[in-house]
């Protein structure tokens, strides 16, 4: 140190010449030292004021904090500055609270939101691995939904399962309650805003002022019925969502991320605000989001008119079907009861609708179809029926051909009609049939004639059998003789044996039996012995009946001589044929006295 | 459209509820009043060719066993002070409440409405008292609800007070 060794030199000569040279040496030292004096004096100033040092130090404090920072040691700056900060926003709490909470609002939301969002991802993340396992059918569905669209699970369950629609959203300023904007819903109904934000904000601060809470508290929720006002508040300007069903809670994530954006956006607006809404005008996109945000969450709001359309539809349908069915049911029994009009036996006097059930009063023929099945086979339900029947007889032909039927039994292949009163049987019955139908027909309700022309008497096809039998007999003389052919025997028997028949059926028929016996020759020989052999033939047969004891018919012996030839006479076999006698029956009826006299004579 | 938040202040029974239905579109029901202290109304005017929409607040009159809910008068830009002409006690009463509101929320565009005009035979208060508020800065409107006197020409009045700059 040069400079201090000059010193220490010129002070060591001062001290050798103590009177004279003190002044000088003064004078010099001043000279040398004085600046720097100064310069000390002046340091020894500013370390002593206060004020000065403080001064110096804020025009550093930035730049050495910064510094040390940069230094990377800052953890010991913050140990440091954390204590003074902390009691610095105690203070400033105590002091106003609102300041503080004014001017964290827009960090505190996102804030606590991050963290809440964290919380549920993983409730949510755990709902999902329960919802994992259910297997029903919508899960599966709405699994296949998540695949697709690549959204998670619970998102699209948690879509699925709600259900609500804002209609309207205010925003309003706090302190006065006036509207800055407002948006409603398409087709959502919309009252006076002003009047509605204005009543909002005095309830709010009926709730606030009524059960003492605090100045910043809020009312978040109002519920009315299936309505619901959302409400979040911000220090100058509150939104209010009406909300038709049931939001979810996180819709007011929504709310408040859009009333923090308004706040910071419009923060000098909404503290200067006078009346005039007009710089809110620009917000209404971001509110009018609070709408669409809505629609695009909410399938199954969307999804309801449809299902209104498809409830409709079907109500329309059943509607139309069940006015279809009806007009249809209309038609069907009014045709059924025309078609009774015109079945036999049934007489359709009245009939009313009431309702379901058909009221039908009238007669009925108790021969004529049941009216129940007839409406069974007119496709309609007889259960729809209430039928009021007095019975009666009826003169329709169809009834009057089936009750003759019932009464008087007809034999099988006897067919029994009826026409204006007239009974028409057809077929072939015997005897005793017709002698009853006879008696019996007359009496018959509905018949007052009989036409048998279409009624064959079974027991006269018999009679007319064994004539035709008897007629085609040929008995067989030898040439000029008048005694049967040898074998012509049986041939005799046959004859008689059908006479005997033919009277015994004819007896019962109320018929007389008259068998010609007609007596052949051939054409040898002279005609004047011809007749009466011819004759003579005939009269040999009758004897032999009337020797075998045919007595109750008339035998009427006649000849013909060649005048009746059977047979051309030009063969030995016509001949033959022609040397005969043949018979020929009459049967003509027995008259009452007849009848009841005893058998007739030869 | 600007909006200004006026209130209705007055005691019980001067007819504010009355003025305003000489004024405004109504919405809610009267009912409100009794629950919750307050209706809130609106009359759209038109001031100088400007519209101005006119959210009214019609809080309910104090009386001895309800008190009035100073909260109510956040952030309003005026209000109509009533008084019944016909009851002298009504006009002081309205006055220590003025002195509250002023006290409590500040300065802001006022007018005073002598209502129930049209019945001027039973009219308590004096010319002189009425000259002794105007000097004292207040603007008197005399109204009456029965016969919708002046009651427009108030509002008018003190929407241009409000719109005064």
């Amino acid at each position: 140190m040069p400079e201090q060794a000059q010193r220490r030199a010129f002070e060591a000569q001062a001290q050798e010449k103590p009177t004279d040279n003190n002044h000088a040496y003064e004078e010099l030292r001043h000279l040398i030292v004085a600046p720097e004096q100064e310069g000390i004096a002046s340091i020894q100033d500013r370390l002593d004021n206060l004020e000065k040092r403080t001064e110096d130090v804020s025009v550093v404090v930035a730049e050495a904090i910064q510094m040390r920072r940069a230094k990377g040691d800052d953890l010991a700056l913050a140990a440091a500055l954390a204590p003074t900060i902390q009691e610095t926003l105690r203070e400033s709490v105590r002091r106003d609270p609102h300041v503080l909470a004014d001017a964290l609002f827009p960090v505190m939301g996102p804030a606590i939101r991050k963290s809440i969002a964290e919380t549920l991802r993983g409730m949510l993340e755990s709902f999902n691995e329960a919802l994992e396992h259910s297997l029903s059918w919508r899960g599966m569905k709405w699994r296949i939904e998540a695949f697709r669209t690549g959204k998670p699970f619970a998102e699209i369950v948690m879509m699925h399962s709600l259900l609500y629609r804002v209609e309207q959203v205010f925003l309003i300023h706090r302190e006065t309650g006036l509207v800055l904007n407002h948006v409603v819903a398409p087709s959502a109904p919309a009252q006076d805003a002003d009047m509605v934000a204005g009543l909002l904000s005095a309830i709010q601060q009926f709730a606030r002022d009524s059960f003492q809470s605090g100045t910043t508290e809020n009312l978040g929720n109002m519920t009315f019925d299936e309505l619901q006002i959302r409400v979040v508040s911000g220090p100058n300007a509150v939104i209010a969502a009406a909300i038709r069903g049931h939001a979810p809670e996180a819709y007011n994530l929504a709310m408040n991320e859009t009333l923090e954006d308004i706040q910071r956006h419009y923060s000098s607006a909404l503290a200067h605000f006078t009346g005039d809404p007009g710089p809110f005008r620009a917000a209404e996109p971001q509110i009018a989001r609070l709408l669409e945000t809505q629609y695009r969450e909410k399938p199954p709001e969307m999804r309801r008119p449809r299902a209104a359309m498809i409830a409709g539809a079907i109500a329309a349908l059943l509607v139309l079907g069940w006015a279809g069915y009806s007009t249809y049911l209309l038609i069907e029994w009014s045709r059924f009861l025309s078609a009774m009009r015109n079945q036999p036996g049934i007489v359709v006097v009245s009939h009313t609708r009431d309702g379901r059930t058909v009221h039908i009063q009238g007669f009925r023929d108790p021969l004529s179809e049941d009216p129940r099945k007839l409406i069974s086979q007119a496709g309609l339900d007889p259960e729809q029926a209430d039928l009021q029947f007095a019975p009666y007889y009826s003169l329709d032909d169809a009834i009057v051909a089936r009750r003759a039927t019932v009464l008087l039994h007809p034999p099988a292949g006897v067919k029994l009609t009826a026409k204006d009163g007239e009974l028409i049987p057809e077929g072939s019955a015997p005897q005793n049939w017709i002698t009853q139908l006879e008696e019996k027909a007359p009496w018959i309700a509905g018949i007052n004639r009989l036409d048998e022309s279409h009624l064959q008497n079974s027991n006269l096809q018999e009679l007319n059998a064994l004539k035709n039998n008897l007629e085609s007999t040929t008995l067989l003389f030898p040439l000029g003789r008048a005694e049967l052919e040898a074998g012509q025997e049986t041939n005799l028997a046959q004859a008689e044996h059908s006479i005997r028949d033919l009277v015994a059926q004819a007896t019962p028929l109320r018929q007389s039996v008259t068998v010609e016996l007609v007596g052949h020759t051939d054409i040898t020989g002279v005609e004047a012995s011809n007749l009466p052999l011819s004759r003579q033939r005939a009269d040999q047969i009758r004897a032999a009946l009337l020797r075998n004891g045919i007595k109750s018919a008339t035998l009427l012996p006649r000849g013909v001589g060649t005048s009746q030839p059977l047979r051309d006479d030009g063969t030995e076999e016509g001949r033959r044929l022609n040397r005969s006698v043949t018979f020929k029956i009459t049967l003509s009826p027995l008259l009452a006295a007849e009848t009841a006299g005893a058998a007739p004579a030869n | 459209m600007l909006q200004k938040k006026v209130c209705m202040l007055g005691s019980f029974s001067v007819g504010k509820s009355s003025l305003l239905r000489r004024f405004v579109e109504n919405m809610f029901d009267e009912q409100y009043h009794t629950s919750i202290g307050v209706k809130v109304d609106k009359k759209v005017v038109n001031v100088s060719g400007k519209d101005l929409a006119l959210v009214l607040w019609d809080i309910y009159g104090e009386d001895a066993f309800q008190k009035m809910r100073m909260s109510y008068l956040r952030g309003m830009h005026g209000y109509v002070l009533v008084v019944d002409g016909t009851r002298r006690q009504t006009l002081d009463d309205a006055l220590a409440l003025n002195e509250r509101v002023v006290s409590e929320i500040g300065k802001v565009p006022a007018l005073l409405a002598l209502n129930k005009f049209d019945l001027s035979d039973q009219w308590e208060i004096e010319q002189a008292r009425e000259t002794q508020l105007t000097a004292a800065g207040w603007t008197i409107a005399h109204t009456s609800a029965k016969t919708g006197d002046a009651v427009e020409k108030a509002f008018l009045h003190l929407a241009q007070l409000m719109l005064a700059p």
